[in-house]
């Protein structure tokens, strides 16, 4: 008996009952989300700072009517930090899923050792962000292996300031993350790899597709939908860079390494202007549901099946 | 040329023997069905002819060409899956000019083949349909087609009305069929339906634990089996095995089959045969060749089942090692409990050796 052939009172009965009972989930979802959203909008266009003396909720006080988001676009530290945010993420993402997806393929076939070298590649997602930082702060110190490497190979002392250099403090920064989260792409791809299904992939062996060709146009399309995950998944991730980065740089040299975290944090923490934090916050937030939205959009795009 | 010749094929996984010393020969433009029950080998063999496993010795030759070496890409062989592996996220079209896209045909020529092709097929109206809703006789025509295209002297077919329901595989039976009229390619089809290889084929190679028991047409294999698994295997059901001992009779030669008494006699060629041979014997007769007989001129035996299948009734009788059915019209008068006399019809009645199973041919 479905919903719609009970009668009309009797369905209003259900609707309330289901609302009541999933009042507290409600609730809770408004605290952990919407309250948070709500607040964060109203203290965005109030000069509130924790040491202004006022609770937040009398922020209203210290209303500059939309002031720091003027301020916000013509904040040269902003654009910049989200300019430097955007780099690392063009370089980073398609490095990481380049790198996973190779990897992928070859762990989708056997040959000796993989478990361990299976094991060993996941190492780096498990290490703790913070340790990995200081991992590559110490990698990259002028006396450091890095260097120590190099010297070796090009049998001349090389003695790189690989950290204090505004150029190369950044490519260290991505080397970091592009060692800790390839990983987790080769995971994500390697999962949607092995779901080819193998007879396919030898009906187009036999219909005379190379290797290449198979990979085109079977691989490829089969792992559309998984590849878009990981892509958001680490373009999320990725823009909100900070705790390997930050410990090996402090986003220095000067604000050579300063993205969009590293910026809100410094902001907060050491300028205490929290109604400007709240509007870059918000302003961040937005620029991240509209790539979310997008990939979703692709998402259901490659799901849909024609009629 | 599109004959096959397997010679002196093997192949082992391990310790494992998939396929013992195979040796069979296909004509061009024949439809051979490899029958057998599962892991009798039928599907390793095809697979090595299809080039998607290594022959541990022995050679494949298609006409006079050695296939050692040769990839399966290059070997000119439309393979049908049995799940028709049809690639789920394109359409029709794509998957139909999907051999020639990879072989960089032009453009102009890929659509002439496909239109042609899809005509053929009747696929036509369904071209621009994405291939994951389509229903599975759609499904098996696509697959065809897709290998048909690129025109290859050799098609093979691995069970591929196995995930088909049964009133279906009827109609896919025939529709098989008429296609390789149309195309008069060598099929080589697997299957462990014997209506499917018999219905189908042209010729049809028993196998067992990886052993070929016997080849040919289907009544060959049908009325002449050449051991007791062939003559097992074959029939629905199977013929009926009954050990014995010949006995001469003042009737001619007859075989005791203590103790369910003597069989009429047997024909003269075949008695002919049985005279000089020793040890026990099986006698086999088609549970569809036994006729109701009077007192004394058959085997009487007691009704232990009555299965009515509709048009024909399958009688059981008697019980352990002595255990045959017979199967009568669906007016038979027989219930359990009672005692029927049965005799087969002397001119299908065979007899193994019951110690090698073969059969002793009759002259």
């Amino acid at each position: 008996m479905g919903a719609a052939r009970l009668k009309p009172a009797l369905r209003d009965e259900g609707a309330r009952l289901g609302f009541r009972l999933t009042l507290p989930a409600q609730i809770l979802v408004l605290f952990i989300s919407v309250f948070p959203l709500l607040m964060q909008l109203y203290i965005s266009v109030t000069d509130w700072s924790p040491l202004s003396g006022l609770g937040w909720w009398n922020a209203w006080e210290m209303w500059n009517s939309f002031a720091n988001y003027t301020d916000l676009a013509a904040d040269a530290r902003f654009w910049s930090a989200l300019k430097r945010t955007a780099i690392v993420m063009i370089v980073c993402v398609p490095a990481e899923f380049l790198l996973g997806l190779s990897l992928a393929t070859l762990f989708a076939d056997d040959f000796p050792g993989k478990r361990i070298f299976y094991s060993i590649l996941l190492m780096p997602m498990m290490v703790v962000p913070a340790v990995a930082g200081y991992m590559f702060f110490m990698l990259f110190q002028s006396g450091g292996p890095v260097n120590d490497i190099l010297s070796a190979i090009s049998g001349t002392q090389v003695t790189i300031a690989w950290l204090s250099d505004p150029t190369l403090a950044l490519i260290a920064v991505m080397i970091a993350d592009i060692w800790q989260w390839t990983p987790l792409m080769f995971l994500i791809l390697l999962a949607g790899l092995v779901g080819v299904p193998e007879d396919q992939m030898k009906a187009a062996t036999l219909l005379g597709a190379n290797p290449w060709q198979r990979f085109t146009t079977i691989v490829l399309p089969k792992m559309k939908t998984i590849i878009i995950i990981a892509l958001a998944i680490r373009v999320i991730e990725n823009f909100k860079i900070f705790d390997t980065l930050y410990i090996m740089t402090g986003g220095g040299p000067g604000v050579a390494t300063e993205t969009i975290s590293v910026y809100i944090y410094k902001v907060t923490t050491q300028d205490l202007i929290w109604g400007y934090v709240a509007a870059i916050a918000l302003a961040i937030l937005i620029v991240l549901s509209i790539v979310a939205v997008f990939a979703m959009k692709r998402m259901a795009r490659a799901r849909q099946v024609p009629a | 040329m599109s004959a096959i010749q397997l010679r002196n094929l093997t192949k082992t996984f391990g310790d494992f023997t998939a396929l013992k010393t195979m040796d069979l020969d296909i004509a061009d433009g024949e439809f051979m069905a490899l029958l057998g029950p599962s892991g009798c080998g039928k599907s390793t063999t095809m697979n090595m002819i299809a080039g998607m496993e290594e022959p541990t010795s022995g050679r494949i030759l298609f006409g006079e060409r050695d296939m050692a070496g040769v990839p399966m890409g290059r070997r000119g062989v439309g393979f049908v899956f049995q799940n028709y592996a049809i690639f789920t996220h394109m359409t029709v079209r794509q998957n139909l000019a999907y051999g020639p896209r990879m072989r960089r045909a032009a453009k102009a020529e890929i659509d002439r083949r496909v239109g042609a092709i899809a005509e053929l097929l009747q696929l036509t109206p369904l071209l621009d349909r994405k291939a994951d809703r389509l229903s599975v006789n759609i499904l098996q025509r696509v697959a065809i087609g897709r290998s048909a295209i690129m025109e290859p002297a050799i098609f093979l077919l691995d069970e591929p009305l196995s995930n088909v329901d049964a009133a279906f595989r009827a109609v896919m039976r025939i529709e098989l069929k008429q296609l390789q009229r149309q195309f008069r390619q060598t099929m080589v089809y697997v299957t462990h339906d014997q209506l499917e290889a018999m219905t189908m084929a042209d010729r049809i190679a028993v196998m067992d634990h990886g052993v070929l028991q016997q080849v040919g047409t289907p009544l060959e294999v049908y009325n002449n089996p050449v051991n007791v698994f062939v003559a097992r295997f074959i029939g629905a059901p199977g013929m009926n095995l009954l050990k014995g001992r010949p006995a001469e009779s003042d009737r001619g030669l007859v075989v005791d089959l203590r103790p369910l008494g003597i069989t009429p006699p047997l024909p003269d060629e075949l008695a002919a045969t049985l005279r000089g041979a020793r040890g026990d014997v099986l006698y086999g007769f088609r549970p569809e060749q036994v006729a109701l007989a009077q007192d004394g001129r058959g085997l009487a035996m007691p009704v232990t089942f009555v299965e009515r299948i509709g048009a024909r009734t399958i009688v059981h009788l008697g019980q352990g090692e002595g255990a045959v059915k017979a199967v009568f019209d669906n007016d038979v008068g027989l219930a359990i409990g009672q005692t029927a006399v049965v005799a087969p019809d002397a001119s299908s009645v065979r007899v193994f050796d019951a110690s090698s199973g073969v059969a002793m041919k009759a002259g």
